[in-house]
Protein backbone atom coordinates (compact mmCIF):
# COMPACT_ATOMS: atom_id res chain seq x y z
CA UNK A 1 0.00 0.00 0.00
CA UNK A 2 1.29 3.48 -0.73
CA UNK A 3 0.06 4.74 2.43
CA UNK A 4 3.90 3.27 3.73
CA UNK A 5 5.53 5.45 1.68
CA UNK A 6 3.55 8.34 3.14
CA UNK A 7 4.58 6.99 6.30
CA UNK A 8 7.96 6.30 5.88
CA UNK A 9 8.62 9.36 3.89
CA UNK A 10 7.59 11.54 7.06
CA UNK A 11 9.57 8.89 9.31
CA UNK A 12 12.78 9.49 7.47
CA UNK A 13 12.82 12.97 7.68
CA UNK A 14 11.18 13.01 10.92
CA UNK A 15 14.77 14.63 13.02
CA UNK A 16 15.31 16.67 10.01
CA UNK A 17 11.67 18.10 10.46
CA UNK A 18 11.96 18.49 14.49
CA UNK A 19 15.44 20.78 13.64
CA UNK A 20 13.61 22.57 11.24
CA UNK A 21 10.59 23.07 13.55
CA UNK A 22 12.99 23.99 16.37
CA UNK A 23 14.67 26.82 14.37
CA UNK A 24 12.23 28.40 13.23
CA UNK A 25 10.17 28.72 16.37
CA UNK A 26 13.51 29.85 18.00
CA UNK A 27 14.09 32.59 15.52
CA UNK A 28 10.12 33.59 15.73
CA UNK A 29 10.94 33.86 19.15
CA UNK A 30 14.05 35.58 19.53
CA UNK A 31 12.98 38.54 17.11
CA UNK A 32 9.49 38.74 18.98
CA UNK A 33 11.93 39.35 22.05
CA UNK A 34 13.52 42.50 20.82
CA UNK A 35 10.57 44.01 19.26
CA UNK A 36 9.34 45.59 22.88
CA UNK A 37 12.74 47.63 23.04
CA UNK A 38 12.69 49.01 19.27
CA UNK A 39 8.92 49.38 18.66
CA UNK A 40 7.54 52.62 18.43
CA UNK A 41 11.28 54.13 18.22
CA UNK A 42 11.14 57.32 16.51
CA UNK A 43 15.04 56.82 15.70
CA UNK A 44 13.85 53.60 13.72
CA UNK A 45 11.29 55.36 11.96
CA UNK A 46 13.55 58.40 10.67
CA UNK A 47 16.30 55.89 9.69
CA UNK A 48 13.65 54.51 7.55
CA UNK A 49 11.84 57.29 6.21
CA UNK A 50 15.51 58.44 4.89
CA UNK A 51 16.35 55.39 3.16
CA UNK A 52 16.19 55.60 -1.15
CA UNK A 53 13.11 54.86 -2.26
CA UNK A 54 14.19 51.72 -4.17
CA UNK A 55 15.48 49.93 -1.20
CA UNK A 56 12.18 50.49 0.64
CA UNK A 57 10.61 49.23 -2.18
CA UNK A 58 12.94 46.36 -2.36
CA UNK A 59 12.04 45.33 0.96
CA UNK A 60 8.34 46.15 1.39
CA UNK A 61 9.77 48.97 3.84
CA UNK A 62 7.27 52.00 2.53
CA UNK A 63 4.11 49.94 2.67
CA UNK A 64 4.58 48.97 5.97
CA UNK A 65 4.50 50.67 9.37
CA UNK A 66 8.16 48.88 11.08
CA UNK A 67 7.16 49.99 14.44
CA UNK A 68 4.08 48.15 15.09
CA UNK A 69 4.01 44.96 15.94
CA UNK A 70 2.28 43.89 12.41
CA UNK A 71 5.06 45.77 10.68
CA UNK A 72 7.79 44.56 12.40
CA UNK A 73 6.91 41.05 12.06
CA UNK A 74 6.13 41.67 8.34
CA UNK A 75 9.57 43.09 7.84
CA UNK A 76 11.31 40.67 9.94
CA UNK A 77 9.92 37.07 9.04
CA UNK A 78 7.38 37.18 6.26
CA UNK A 79 9.22 39.00 3.88
CA UNK A 80 11.96 36.47 3.71
CA UNK A 81 13.02 34.40 6.37
CA UNK A 82 9.86 32.49 7.33
CA UNK A 83 9.40 32.22 3.06
CA UNK A 84 12.55 31.36 2.98
CA UNK A 85 12.74 28.17 5.60
CA UNK A 86 9.51 26.94 4.42
CA UNK A 87 11.02 26.86 0.48
CA UNK A 88 14.29 25.25 1.82
CA UNK A 89 12.36 22.60 3.41
CA UNK A 90 9.96 22.08 0.90
CA UNK A 91 12.60 21.71 -1.78
CA UNK A 92 14.85 19.51 0.25
CA UNK A 93 11.66 17.29 0.76
CA UNK A 94 10.34 17.36 -2.23
CA UNK A 95 13.84 16.46 -4.11
CA UNK A 96 15.33 13.69 -1.93
CA UNK A 97 11.97 11.72 -1.32
CA UNK A 98 11.71 10.84 -4.66
CA UNK A 99 14.93 11.96 -7.13
CA UNK A 100 17.45 11.39 -4.13
CA UNK A 101 15.85 8.02 -3.07
CA UNK A 102 15.83 7.02 -7.02
CA UNK A 103 19.78 8.17 -6.94
CA UNK A 104 20.25 6.04 -3.50
CA UNK A 105 19.31 3.15 -5.31
CA UNK A 106 16.67 2.33 -2.73
CA UNK A 107 13.51 2.96 -4.80
CA UNK A 108 14.38 0.19 -7.10
CA UNK A 109 12.71 -2.35 -4.62
CA UNK A 110 9.96 -0.65 -3.08
CA UNK A 111 8.59 0.02 -6.89
CA UNK A 112 9.07 -3.86 -7.59
CA UNK A 113 6.64 -4.58 -4.70
CA UNK A 114 2.36 -4.31 -5.85
CA UNK A 115 2.31 -0.65 -6.57
CA UNK A 116 1.47 1.98 -8.92
CA UNK A 117 3.92 5.08 -9.35
CA UNK A 118 1.20 7.46 -9.41
CA UNK A 119 0.16 6.19 -5.96
CA UNK A 120 3.89 6.34 -5.21
CA UNK A 121 4.40 9.57 -6.33
CA UNK A 122 1.46 11.14 -4.65
CA UNK A 123 2.16 9.55 -1.12
CA UNK A 124 5.37 10.93 -1.32
CA UNK A 125 4.31 14.42 -1.98
CA UNK A 126 1.83 14.19 0.82
CA UNK A 127 4.40 13.47 2.69
CA UNK A 128 5.97 16.75 1.57
CA UNK A 129 2.81 18.40 2.41
CA UNK A 130 2.16 17.69 5.87
CA UNK A 131 5.95 18.34 6.75
CA UNK A 132 4.96 22.19 5.80
CA UNK A 133 1.94 21.95 7.37
CA UNK A 134 3.97 20.57 10.79
CA UNK A 135 6.04 23.76 9.93
CA UNK A 136 3.64 26.36 9.47
CA UNK A 137 1.29 25.01 12.22
CA UNK A 138 5.24 25.84 14.55
CA UNK A 139 4.91 29.28 13.05
CA UNK A 140 1.62 29.93 13.50
CA UNK A 141 1.79 28.59 17.86
CA UNK A 142 5.05 30.14 18.00
CA UNK A 143 3.90 33.68 16.18
CA UNK A 144 0.67 33.49 18.22
CA UNK A 145 2.34 32.53 21.67
CA UNK A 146 5.47 35.36 21.22
CA UNK A 147 2.87 38.00 20.08
CA UNK A 148 0.96 37.88 23.13
CA UNK A 149 3.49 37.67 25.32
CA UNK A 150 5.71 40.52 23.87
CA UNK A 151 3.07 42.87 22.99
CA UNK A 152 2.68 42.55 19.42
CA UNK A 153 -0.85 42.77 19.27
CA UNK A 154 -0.80 40.67 15.93
CA UNK A 155 -4.38 40.29 14.13
CA UNK A 156 -4.80 36.67 14.37
CA UNK A 157 -7.46 36.30 11.31
CA UNK A 158 -4.14 37.77 9.44
CA UNK A 159 -1.78 35.39 11.04
CA UNK A 160 -3.74 32.52 10.15
CA UNK A 161 -3.62 33.88 6.50
CA UNK A 162 0.43 34.53 6.25
CA UNK A 163 1.07 31.28 7.96
CA UNK A 164 -1.11 29.71 5.69
CA UNK A 165 0.51 31.66 2.53
CA UNK A 166 4.26 30.84 3.68
CA UNK A 167 3.30 27.14 3.86
CA UNK A 168 1.83 26.89 0.57
CA UNK A 169 5.20 28.74 -1.13
CA UNK A 170 7.09 25.56 0.73
CA UNK A 171 4.83 23.44 -0.88
CA UNK A 172 4.57 25.23 -4.30
CA UNK A 173 8.29 24.96 -4.15
CA UNK A 174 8.15 21.36 -3.09
CA UNK A 175 5.88 19.84 -5.50
CA UNK A 176 7.57 21.82 -8.15
CA UNK A 177 11.37 19.73 -7.11
CA UNK A 178 9.10 16.48 -6.90
CA UNK A 179 7.87 17.39 -10.52
CA UNK A 180 11.18 18.11 -11.77
CA UNK A 181 12.41 14.91 -10.02
CA UNK A 182 10.10 12.57 -11.38
CA UNK A 183 10.69 13.64 -14.52
CA UNK A 184 14.49 13.65 -14.43
CA UNK A 185 16.26 11.06 -11.81
CA UNK A 186 18.36 13.82 -10.74
CA UNK A 187 18.34 15.25 -6.86
CA UNK A 188 20.27 18.18 -7.77
CA UNK A 189 18.89 19.46 -10.53
CA UNK A 190 15.49 19.28 -8.97
CA UNK A 191 16.81 21.24 -6.15
CA UNK A 192 18.69 23.87 -8.35
CA UNK A 193 15.62 24.38 -11.13
CA UNK A 194 13.41 24.73 -7.88
CA UNK A 195 15.82 26.91 -5.66
CA UNK A 196 16.20 29.14 -9.40
CA UNK A 197 12.44 29.68 -9.60
CA UNK A 198 12.24 30.82 -5.81
CA UNK A 199 14.93 33.23 -6.57
CA UNK A 200 13.39 34.46 -9.69
CA UNK A 201 10.44 34.86 -7.79
CA UNK A 202 11.72 36.47 -4.81
CA UNK A 203 13.46 39.56 -6.89
CA UNK A 204 10.29 40.25 -9.24
CA UNK A 205 8.55 39.97 -6.03
CA UNK A 206 10.79 42.45 -4.90
CA UNK A 207 11.52 44.93 -7.73
CA UNK A 208 8.54 45.13 -9.90
CA UNK A 209 7.04 48.14 -8.17
CA UNK A 210 10.35 49.83 -9.40
CA UNK A 211 11.15 48.53 -12.75
CA UNK A 212 7.44 48.84 -14.45
CA UNK A 213 9.16 46.96 -17.32
CA UNK A 214 8.79 43.99 -14.86
CA UNK A 215 5.49 44.40 -13.75
CA UNK A 216 3.50 42.14 -16.44
CA UNK A 217 5.64 39.36 -15.06
CA UNK A 218 4.93 39.75 -11.43
CA UNK A 219 2.63 36.89 -12.10
CA UNK A 220 5.79 34.80 -12.15
CA UNK A 221 6.31 35.99 -8.90
CA UNK A 222 5.76 33.06 -5.94
CA UNK A 223 6.08 35.78 -3.46
CA UNK A 224 4.16 38.15 -5.05
CA UNK A 225 1.26 35.99 -4.96
CA UNK A 226 0.93 35.16 -1.31
CA UNK A 227 1.60 38.55 -0.30
CA UNK A 228 4.80 40.08 1.75
CA UNK A 229 3.19 42.16 4.31
CA UNK A 230 0.04 39.25 5.44
CA UNK A 231 -0.33 40.85 8.65
CA UNK A 232 -0.40 44.87 8.18
CA UNK A 233 -2.34 43.92 4.53
CA UNK A 234 -4.28 40.77 5.28
CA UNK A 235 -3.52 38.23 2.49
CA UNK A 236 -6.01 37.51 -1.02
CA UNK A 237 -7.59 34.51 -0.41
CA UNK A 238 -8.06 34.39 -4.15
CA UNK A 239 -4.48 34.07 -4.64
CA UNK A 240 -3.70 31.79 -2.10
CA UNK A 241 -6.11 29.58 -3.88
CA UNK A 242 -4.47 29.88 -6.82
CA UNK A 243 -0.49 28.96 -5.46
CA UNK A 244 -2.72 25.32 -4.19
CA UNK A 245 -3.97 24.99 -7.27
CA UNK A 246 -0.58 25.46 -9.19
CA UNK A 247 0.90 23.70 -6.83
CA UNK A 248 -1.69 20.73 -6.56
CA UNK A 249 -1.57 20.88 -10.80
CA UNK A 250 2.75 20.42 -9.88
CA UNK A 251 1.76 17.34 -8.06
CA UNK A 252 -0.27 15.80 -10.16
CA UNK A 253 2.35 16.58 -13.39
CA UNK A 254 4.72 14.69 -11.06
CA UNK A 255 2.77 11.42 -10.82
CA UNK A 256 1.84 11.62 -14.41
CA UNK A 257 5.70 12.13 -14.97
CA UNK A 258 6.70 9.42 -12.62
CA UNK A 259 4.82 6.93 -14.18
CA UNK A 260 5.83 7.10 -17.83
CA UNK A 261 9.75 7.03 -17.59
CA UNK A 262 12.70 4.14 -16.94
CA UNK A 263 13.56 4.01 -13.55
CA UNK A 264 17.39 4.34 -13.18
CA UNK A 265 19.58 2.76 -10.63
CA UNK A 266 22.70 3.78 -10.11
CA UNK B 1 -4.87 -18.26 -16.29
CA UNK B 2 -3.91 -21.15 -13.87
CA UNK B 3 -1.68 -22.75 -16.36
CA UNK B 4 -0.49 -19.55 -18.20
CA UNK B 5 3.80 -19.79 -18.15
CA UNK B 6 5.49 -18.22 -15.14
CA UNK B 7 7.42 -16.26 -17.97
CA UNK B 8 6.83 -15.20 -21.06
CA UNK B 9 8.76 -12.91 -23.16
CA UNK B 10 8.21 -11.91 -26.78
CA UNK B 11 10.64 -9.96 -29.26
CA UNK B 12 11.28 -8.07 -26.03
CA UNK B 13 13.57 -5.52 -26.83
CA UNK B 14 15.36 -2.66 -24.57
CA UNK B 15 17.16 -0.07 -26.85
CA UNK B 16 18.87 3.30 -24.58
CA UNK B 17 20.33 4.57 -27.68
CA UNK B 18 19.21 4.07 -30.97
CA UNK B 19 22.48 1.79 -32.16
CA UNK B 20 22.84 -0.41 -28.90
CA UNK B 21 20.11 -2.92 -27.99
CA UNK B 22 20.77 -3.84 -24.49
CA UNK B 23 18.51 -6.74 -24.95
CA UNK B 24 17.20 -7.80 -28.36
CA UNK B 25 14.28 -9.95 -29.21
CA UNK B 26 14.01 -11.82 -26.68
CA UNK B 27 12.18 -14.82 -26.33
CA UNK B 28 11.68 -16.81 -23.03
CA UNK B 29 9.39 -18.81 -21.49
CA UNK B 30 9.80 -20.31 -18.14
CA UNK B 31 7.49 -22.96 -16.91
CA UNK B 32 5.51 -22.88 -13.58
CA UNK B 33 7.25 -25.31 -11.02
CA UNK B 34 10.83 -24.67 -12.25
CA UNK B 35 14.34 -23.63 -11.06
CA UNK B 36 15.24 -21.65 -14.43
CA UNK B 37 18.77 -20.31 -14.62
CA UNK B 38 19.29 -17.34 -16.39
CA UNK B 39 23.16 -17.11 -16.85
CA UNK B 40 25.47 -14.52 -19.16
CA UNK B 41 28.06 -12.27 -18.40
CA UNK B 42 27.97 -8.94 -16.62
CA UNK B 43 26.40 -6.88 -18.69
CA UNK B 44 24.79 -8.93 -20.76
CA UNK B 45 21.23 -7.69 -20.53
CA UNK B 46 20.15 -10.12 -17.28
CA UNK B 47 19.02 -6.98 -14.95
CA UNK B 48 17.55 -5.43 -18.02
CA UNK B 49 15.56 -8.10 -18.51
CA UNK B 50 14.55 -8.58 -15.12
CA UNK B 51 14.03 -4.75 -14.71
CA UNK B 52 11.68 -4.84 -17.95
CA UNK B 53 9.77 -7.63 -16.48
CA UNK B 54 9.32 -5.97 -13.23
CA UNK B 55 7.44 -2.85 -15.03
CA UNK B 56 10.65 -0.59 -13.68
CA UNK B 57 11.74 0.28 -17.10
CA UNK B 58 9.66 0.14 -20.61
CA UNK B 59 10.53 -2.17 -23.24
CA UNK B 60 11.47 -0.76 -26.41
CA UNK B 61 9.65 -3.20 -28.73
CA UNK B 62 7.97 -6.83 -27.49
CA UNK B 63 5.92 -7.45 -24.61
CA UNK B 64 6.33 -9.78 -21.68
CA UNK B 65 4.23 -11.24 -18.92
CA UNK B 66 4.36 -12.62 -15.81
CA UNK B 67 2.05 -15.42 -14.61
CA UNK B 68 -0.40 -14.46 -17.96
CA UNK B 69 -0.16 -10.83 -16.64
CA UNK B 70 1.22 -8.35 -19.32
CA UNK B 71 3.57 -6.70 -17.10
CA UNK B 72 2.67 -3.40 -18.55
CA UNK B 73 -1.14 -3.19 -18.68
CA UNK B 74 -1.37 -5.60 -15.27
CA UNK B 75 1.81 -4.68 -13.79
CA UNK B 76 0.75 -4.27 -10.07
CA UNK B 77 -1.17 -7.46 -10.24
CA UNK B 78 1.41 -9.22 -11.24
CA UNK B 79 3.68 -7.83 -8.89
CA UNK B 80 1.62 -9.13 -6.04
CA UNK B 81 2.24 -12.85 -6.90
CA UNK B 82 6.03 -12.05 -7.25
CA UNK B 83 9.02 -11.78 -5.07
CA UNK B 84 12.16 -9.92 -6.15
CA UNK B 85 15.50 -9.89 -4.73
CA UNK B 86 17.90 -7.20 -6.36
CA UNK B 87 21.10 -7.46 -7.87
CA UNK B 88 22.13 -4.30 -5.60
CA UNK B 89 20.50 -4.89 -3.08
CA UNK B 90 19.72 -0.83 -1.31
CA UNK B 91 17.94 -1.05 1.83
CA UNK B 92 16.60 1.62 4.06
CA UNK B 93 19.98 2.16 6.24
CA UNK B 94 18.44 3.79 9.23
CA UNK B 95 15.92 1.18 9.98
CA UNK B 96 16.62 -1.64 11.86
CA UNK B 97 16.07 -5.13 10.05
CA UNK B 98 12.50 -5.42 11.80
CA UNK B 99 11.73 -2.51 11.17
CA UNK B 100 12.32 -2.81 7.21
CA UNK B 101 10.60 -6.23 7.06
CA UNK B 102 7.45 -4.46 8.74
CA UNK B 103 7.45 -1.86 6.24
CA UNK B 104 7.50 -4.05 3.40
CA UNK B 105 5.06 -6.34 4.28
CA UNK B 106 2.95 -3.30 5.00
CA UNK B 107 3.82 -1.95 1.41
CA UNK B 108 3.14 -5.26 -0.20
CA UNK B 109 -0.66 -5.51 2.31
CA UNK B 110 -0.06 -8.77 3.29
CA UNK B 111 1.80 -10.32 6.45
CA UNK B 112 2.70 -14.12 7.25
CA UNK B 113 4.53 -13.46 10.58
CA UNK B 114 4.69 -16.79 11.28
CA UNK B 115 6.74 -17.82 7.20
CA UNK B 116 8.79 -14.61 7.83
CA UNK B 117 9.95 -15.58 11.66
CA UNK B 118 10.68 -18.82 10.29
CA UNK B 119 12.86 -18.02 7.42
CA UNK B 120 14.42 -15.64 9.57
CA UNK B 121 15.41 -18.49 11.99
CA UNK B 122 16.93 -20.56 9.28
CA UNK B 123 18.92 -18.04 7.85
CA UNK B 124 19.63 -16.72 11.11
CA UNK B 125 18.92 -13.06 10.31
CA UNK B 126 19.45 -10.26 12.45
CA UNK B 127 16.56 -8.11 13.05
CA UNK B 128 17.44 -5.66 15.51
CA UNK B 129 20.08 -4.14 14.56
CA UNK B 130 20.06 -0.95 12.17
CA UNK B 131 20.63 -2.00 8.63
CA UNK B 132 24.01 0.31 8.06
CA UNK B 133 25.44 -1.71 10.82
CA UNK B 134 25.25 -5.15 9.00
CA UNK B 135 27.60 -6.80 6.90
CA UNK B 136 26.78 -7.22 3.06
CA UNK B 137 26.10 -11.01 4.21
CA UNK B 138 23.55 -10.11 6.73
CA UNK B 139 21.61 -7.37 4.14
CA UNK B 140 21.87 -9.84 1.55
CA UNK B 141 19.72 -12.28 4.03
CA UNK B 142 17.40 -9.65 4.70
CA UNK B 143 16.84 -9.17 0.93
CA UNK B 144 16.17 -13.00 0.81
CA UNK B 145 13.38 -12.99 4.01
CA UNK B 146 11.68 -10.39 2.10
CA UNK B 147 11.39 -11.80 -1.46
CA UNK B 148 10.12 -15.44 0.38
CA UNK B 149 8.26 -13.75 3.15
CA UNK B 150 4.76 -13.20 1.61
CA UNK B 151 4.94 -17.17 -0.18
CA UNK B 152 5.32 -15.39 -3.64
CA UNK B 153 4.26 -17.84 -6.84
CA UNK B 154 7.20 -16.63 -8.74
CA UNK B 155 10.25 -15.60 -7.51
CA UNK B 156 12.86 -13.66 -9.46
CA UNK B 157 16.22 -13.61 -8.05
CA UNK B 158 19.28 -11.29 -9.17
CA UNK B 159 22.26 -12.52 -7.79
CA UNK B 160 21.15 -14.10 -4.97
CA UNK B 161 23.57 -15.80 -2.68
CA UNK B 162 26.58 -13.36 -3.17
CA UNK B 163 27.51 -12.01 0.24
CA UNK B 164 26.31 -15.57 1.56
CA UNK B 165 28.70 -17.91 3.47
CA UNK B 166 28.49 -21.39 1.76
CA UNK B 167 26.63 -23.01 4.84
CA UNK B 168 23.88 -20.44 3.96
CA UNK B 169 23.99 -21.21 0.21
CA UNK B 170 23.64 -24.51 0.49
CA UNK B 171 20.56 -23.56 2.70
CA UNK B 172 19.10 -21.27 -0.01
CA UNK B 173 19.52 -24.11 -2.90
CA UNK B 174 17.69 -25.71 -0.52
CA UNK B 175 15.11 -23.05 -0.64
CA UNK B 176 14.90 -23.30 -3.90
CA UNK B 177 14.43 -26.90 -4.23
CA UNK B 178 10.92 -26.68 -1.86
CA UNK B 179 10.19 -24.19 -4.00
CA UNK B 180 10.02 -25.62 -6.81
CA UNK B 181 8.74 -28.36 -5.15
CA UNK B 182 5.63 -26.48 -3.79
CA UNK B 183 4.49 -25.82 -7.75
CA UNK B 184 5.84 -22.24 -7.68
CA UNK B 185 8.86 -21.08 -9.82
CA UNK B 186 12.31 -19.53 -8.95
CA UNK B 187 13.54 -17.40 -11.94
CA UNK B 188 17.91 -17.23 -11.30
CA UNK B 189 19.79 -14.88 -12.69
CA UNK B 190 23.22 -15.43 -12.15
CA UNK B 191 26.89 -14.55 -14.11
CA UNK B 192 28.21 -17.77 -11.85
CA UNK B 193 27.54 -21.43 -13.27
CA UNK B 194 28.26 -22.61 -10.23
CA UNK B 195 25.28 -20.46 -8.35
CA UNK B 196 22.70 -22.26 -11.06
CA UNK B 197 24.13 -25.15 -11.79
CA UNK B 198 23.14 -27.26 -8.68
CA UNK B 199 20.10 -25.33 -8.35
CA UNK B 200 18.25 -24.82 -11.73
CA UNK B 201 16.20 -27.60 -14.17
CA UNK B 202 16.88 -25.29 -17.29
CA UNK B 203 19.37 -22.77 -18.37
CA UNK B 204 19.35 -19.73 -20.76
CA UNK B 205 22.50 -18.59 -21.37
CA UNK B 206 22.22 -14.58 -22.46
CA UNK B 207 25.26 -12.92 -23.65
CA UNK B 208 24.92 -9.54 -25.63
CA UNK B 209 21.11 -8.74 -24.97
CA UNK B 210 20.57 -12.05 -26.91
CA UNK B 211 19.73 -15.27 -25.85
CA UNK B 212 22.16 -17.81 -27.19
CA UNK B 213 20.28 -21.14 -25.95
CA UNK B 214 17.94 -22.42 -23.96
CA UNK B 215 18.03 -25.91 -22.37
CA UNK B 216 17.94 -28.71 -19.73
CA UNK B 217 21.04 -28.80 -17.16
CA UNK B 218 20.93 -32.54 -17.43
CA UNK B 219 20.55 -32.24 -21.73
CA UNK B 220 23.49 -30.04 -21.23
CA UNK B 221 25.72 -32.37 -19.35
CA UNK B 222 24.66 -35.08 -21.83
CA UNK B 223 26.16 -33.10 -24.69
CA UNK B 224 29.06 -32.20 -23.13
CA UNK B 225 32.74 -33.33 -23.75
CA UNK B 226 34.23 -35.94 -21.05
CA UNK B 227 37.56 -36.07 -19.66
CA UNK B 228 38.98 -39.17 -19.22
CA UNK B 229 41.90 -40.70 -17.72
CA UNK B 230 43.75 -43.14 -18.46
CA UNK B 231 46.79 -45.00 -16.41
CA UNK B 232 48.12 -47.89 -17.88
CA UNK B 233 50.77 -50.84 -16.23
CA UNK B 234 53.25 -49.78 -18.71
CA UNK B 235 53.76 -47.33 -21.52
CA UNK B 236 51.43 -47.40 -23.96
CA UNK B 237 51.17 -45.35 -27.18
CA UNK B 238 48.38 -42.46 -27.02
CA UNK B 239 48.54 -42.27 -31.23
CA UNK B 240 45.91 -45.32 -31.02
CA UNK B 241 43.34 -42.95 -29.28
CA UNK B 242 44.19 -40.04 -31.80
CA UNK B 243 42.74 -41.74 -34.54
CA UNK B 244 39.64 -42.09 -33.13
CA UNK B 245 36.80 -39.54 -34.36
CA UNK B 246 36.37 -36.45 -31.98
CA UNK B 247 38.98 -37.17 -29.45
CA UNK B 248 41.62 -35.29 -28.35
CA UNK B 249 44.93 -36.01 -26.64
CA UNK B 250 45.65 -33.59 -24.01
CA UNK B 251 48.38 -34.93 -22.48
CA UNK B 252 50.26 -37.72 -22.84
CA UNK B 253 53.50 -39.70 -20.83
CA UNK B 254 54.31 -42.92 -20.35
CA UNK B 255 51.75 -44.48 -18.83
CA UNK B 256 49.13 -41.81 -18.18
CA UNK B 257 47.07 -40.24 -20.97
CA UNK B 258 44.42 -37.70 -20.81
CA UNK B 259 42.09 -37.43 -22.97
CA UNK B 260 38.75 -34.99 -24.24
CA UNK B 261 36.15 -36.76 -26.05
CA UNK B 262 32.49 -36.66 -26.81
CA UNK B 263 29.86 -38.80 -25.24
CA UNK B 264 29.41 -40.97 -28.33
CA UNK B 265 33.52 -41.81 -28.77
CA UNK B 266 33.60 -43.66 -25.32
CA UNK B 267 32.73 -46.88 -26.47
CA UNK B 268 35.63 -47.04 -29.33
CA UNK B 269 38.22 -45.28 -26.39
CA UNK B 270 37.00 -47.68 -23.69
CA UNK B 271 38.15 -50.85 -26.69
CA UNK B 272 41.12 -48.99 -27.58
CA UNK B 273 42.00 -49.05 -24.21
CA UNK B 274 41.66 -52.26 -23.32
CA UNK B 275 44.04 -53.51 -25.54
CA UNK B 276 46.40 -52.55 -22.53
CA UNK B 277 46.85 -53.48 -19.40
CA UNK B 278 44.78 -50.53 -17.63
CA UNK B 279 45.59 -49.79 -13.71
CA UNK B 280 43.07 -46.77 -13.57
CA UNK B 281 40.39 -44.97 -15.52
CA UNK B 282 38.67 -41.94 -14.69
CA UNK B 283 35.81 -40.62 -16.70
CA UNK B 284 34.65 -36.29 -15.88
CA UNK B 285 32.16 -34.82 -16.96
CA UNK B 286 32.91 -31.55 -18.23
CA UNK B 287 31.90 -28.47 -15.88
CA UNK B 288 29.01 -26.74 -17.43
CA UNK B 289 32.02 -23.35 -17.97
CA UNK B 290 33.54 -25.17 -20.51
CA UNK B 291 30.12 -26.20 -22.17
CA UNK B 292 29.28 -22.27 -21.91
CA UNK B 293 32.90 -21.26 -23.09
CA UNK B 294 32.45 -23.09 -26.10
CA UNK B 295 28.78 -21.73 -26.85
CA UNK B 296 30.48 -18.38 -26.38
CA UNK B 297 32.57 -18.91 -28.74
CA UNK B 298 30.54 -20.54 -30.72
CA UNK B 299 28.17 -17.90 -30.97
CA UNK B 300 30.97 -15.19 -31.31
CA UNK B 301 32.53 -17.07 -34.49
CA UNK B 302 29.11 -16.99 -36.48
CA UNK B 303 28.87 -13.01 -36.45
Amino acid sequence: MAAELFRRGLRDHGRALLGWCAGAAAYVLFLCAIYPSIGGSADIEEVIRNLPDAVKGFFGLGAVDLTSGSGFVDTELFSIVLPLLAIALGIGSGARILAGEEESGRLELLLAYPLRRRSATLAKGAAVGVELLVLALVMLVALAAAGLVFGLDLPFGHLVGGVLGVGLLGVLHGWLALALGAAVPNRGLAIGVAAAFAGVGYLIGGLFSLASWLEPFRFLSSFWWVGQSPLSSGVTWRHLAVVAAVALALLLAASLLFERRDVETP
Amino acid sequence: MADAAAIATHGLTKRYRADVAALDGLELEVRRGEVFGFLGPNGAGKSTTIRLLLDLIRPTAGTASLLGLDTRRDGVQARRRVGYLPGDLRLADRLTGREQLDSLARLRGTTRPELRDTLVERFGVTLDRPIRELSKGNRQKLGVVQAFMDRPELLILDEPTSGLDPLLQEEFRLLLRETAADGRTVFLSSHSLDEVQHAADRLALIRDGRLLRVDAVAALRAHAVRHVTVTFAEAADSAAFAGIEGVRVESADDRVVRLALPAGAMDAVVKAAARHRIVDLVSAPAQLEEIFLDLYRASSDGR
